[in-house]
């Protein structure tokens, strides 16, 4: 069946865009990986776990919700690995609509085809890397709160929260209430950056008087709190045993740490979207007009993946999102109209929400503080030294660098290291839109070979006779 | 080496990594590189694990860059282990009774 619209990714921002154009009478259908819609934030616990409600999930609720009535098809569990049509047909063939390639649950391969596709993949998490950051024990700070709050799993007893960003002190907060010993909240921006983020953060009284009531919190427990600061050092035999702040070893079992997020650009870089590098909205980003639309015609993207804005301006993008895509296929007449509610809401929550993206923003002095002999690859076991020399052998851009060193080759395609390398890149070449970035190659997530092939084996597959020479 | 033994100091406190409050379905077992293990059905294959104790999933291709869950969203391979054969990320796995889990 051709749809009328695809949404990419069921977070916030795209279950807002399924219900917004499904509710307007669009034939929509949603791809999303987990079991369950709710993306990073608000994301559902397993099957069978009932979390008591706190005011994250009471939101992931409502758009959940709304989205089961808006009539879109919803195909959670599926991960999409693949897409096709739209630009990506070759010169001088027919026109094909937008085509993605997913997985089923059930391990079986299919795909959907739309008219126009709105992208929400969201972020994943930046971790500079630093000695010791490969001990079991050590995670992503952005990582905890899916432990913590979907998974209701404790990292450790004793844990060090480390980085940047309001997601320092929702960890820090969480962990405590759930029990556990915080050892220090070891934050990058110094206390003037919150400072200076203050008029910003008043947009959203709610989110601001949240992050008031955490912080007084840590402070009422005579938590350590180290603004300016961060972990330079990770120890321990088989597991993390402690963590250096400064000349100061701190003893803890588990080291939660996170620099911030990077868009997931996987999508738009396959479609071959124009990009831009902006550092304060978390790295590239596909370049879009006012309403969310890409370079491609009938391309959008939406939510922290067009670009870091924060949970509160996700929804409102993927609305402004949809009813672009609607008006284009001819299925909206008064645009002008429908639009103006979430461009207000958008600019509102883009205003806090920027500048806590500004905080997230990656601090190149961390990457070159990265000692020589560090991991940076974790998949390929290249290190700092390498990704040097290989810049100072003439690799001048990210493609080149992945030649020579692996950087990036391994199973998570640079998703961990990418940023570290293409900093250390940048150093070399004179700037990050220099360096670039590698090229957006399918699939788009991992899958296993197998699921790909079918049932048969390798001698099923049928290899052809060498021509000749 | 056994990657459990490494672990008996969390095993202590394991118990109490689960945070209270939240209704979880009944335990199973399933098993970690031989050792049986319980956790409730359904719960998140890192986080089972983590909340037995075990960080460490495996040595991987260098001990230097052992297995471990990092990013929790399926989009580091890090946690790369073997359930019943198949290579999975523990990080998107859920707990089934039975289940073989092995290093990778
Ligand atoms: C790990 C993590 C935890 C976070 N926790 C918080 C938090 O606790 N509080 C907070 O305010 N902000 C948090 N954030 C910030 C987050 O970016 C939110 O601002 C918000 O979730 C953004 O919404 P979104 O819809 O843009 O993207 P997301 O919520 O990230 O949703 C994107 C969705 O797309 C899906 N997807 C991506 N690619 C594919 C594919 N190829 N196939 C199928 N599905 C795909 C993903 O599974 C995901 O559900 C977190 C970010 C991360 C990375
Ligand atoms: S923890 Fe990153 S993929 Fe599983």
């Amino acid at each position: 069946m051709m749809h009328d619209i695809a949404v990419l990714g069921g977070g916030p921002a795209g279950m807002a865009a399924a219900t917004e154009a499904a509710r307007r009478g669009a034939r929509v259908v949603l791809l999303e990986e987990s079991a369950a819609p709710g993306g990073q934030v608000y994301r559902a616990p397993p099957t069978g776990f009932v979390v008591p409600a706190d005011a994250d999930s009471r939101v992931g609720d409502a758009l959940r919700a709304a989205l089961r009535q808006s009539g879109a098809e919803i195909r959670p569990g599926c991960r999409v690995w693949g897409v096709g049509g739209g630009p990506l047909v070759p010169q001088g063939m027919a026109a094909a609509p937008f085509r993605l390639d997913a997985l089923a649950p059930d391990g079986q391969s299919f795909a959907v085809e739309a008219r126009a596709l709105v992208l929400c993949t969201g972020t994943h998490e930046r971790i500079i890397a630093f000695p010791g950051w490969t001990l079991p024990g050590v995670l992503g700070l952005a990582a905890a709160t899916i432990l913590l709050k979907a998974h209701g799993v404790l990292p450790g007893r004793r844990v060090v929260v480390a980085g940047a960003g309001p997601l320092l002190y929702a960890v820090a907060a969480k962990l405590l209430k759930a029990g556990a010993e915080v050892a220090a909240v070891v934050d990058l921006a110094h206390s003037r950056e919150w400072v200076r983020a203050l008029p910003a953060l008043a947009a959203r009284p709610d989110l601001l008087a949240r992050g008031v009531a955490w912080r007084a919190k840590l402070l009422a427990r005579g938590i350590r709190v180290m603004a300016g600061a961060q972990v330079s050092a990770a120890a321990g035999g088989e597991v993390l045993e402690r963590a250096r702040v400064g000349d100061t070893w701190i003893d803890c079992d588990a080291l939660c740490v996170g620099h911030g997020l990077v868009p997931a650009t996987e999508a738009t870089r396959a479609f071959r979207a124009a990009h831009r590098y902006a550092a304060a909205e978390g790295g590239w980003v596909p370049v879009l007009d006012a309403d969310q639309r890409c370079s491609v015609p009938f391309l959008y993207a939406a939510g922290d993946g067009a670009g870091v804005r924060g949970a509160a301006a996700a929804p409102a993008s993927g609305r402004l999102a949809a009813l672009a895509a609607l008006h284009d296929l001819g299925m909206l007449p008064d645009h002008a109209a429908a639009r103006a509610a979430p461009a207000r809401d958008l600019a509102r929550a883009a205003r806090a929400g920027g500048a806590m993206a500004r905080m997230m923003a990656l601090r190149p002095e961390l990457v070159q503080a990265i000692p020589p002999e560090t991991v940076v690859c974790r998949c390929e076991g290249v290190t700092r030294a390498e990704i040097d020399a290989a810049c100072a052998d003439g690799a001048g851009d990210m493609n080149q660098m992945k030649q020579f060193t692996r950087c990036g080759m391994g199973p998570c395609q640079g998703r961990l290291c990418g940023e570290t390398a293409a900093e250390l890149v940048a150093m070399h070449c004179g700037g990050r839109e220099r360096a670039g970035f590698a090229t957006g190659r399918l699939p788009l997530r991992p899958v296993a070979m197998d699921a790909l092939l079918g049932d048969f084996d390798y001698a099923d597959i049928p290899v052809p006779n060498a021509a000749p020479i | 080496m056994d990657v459990i033994a490494k672990h008996d100091r969390m095993k202590d406190v394991a118990h109490t990594l689960r945070i209270a409050g939240i209704s979880r379905p009944a335990d199973v077992t399933f098993s970690f590189e031989g050792t049986s293990l319980s956790a409730p059905e359904g719960e998140n294959l890192a986080a089972a694990l983590i909340a037995c104790g075990i960080r460490r999933l495996g040595e991987g291709q260098d001990a230097a860059r052992p297995r471990v869950a990092l990013c929790m969203m399926g989009v580091c391979q890090q946690c790369l282990l073997r359930v019943d054969g198949r290579l999975a990320q523990a990080c998107i796995t859920p707990i089934r009774a039975g289940m073989v889990v092995t290093a990778a």
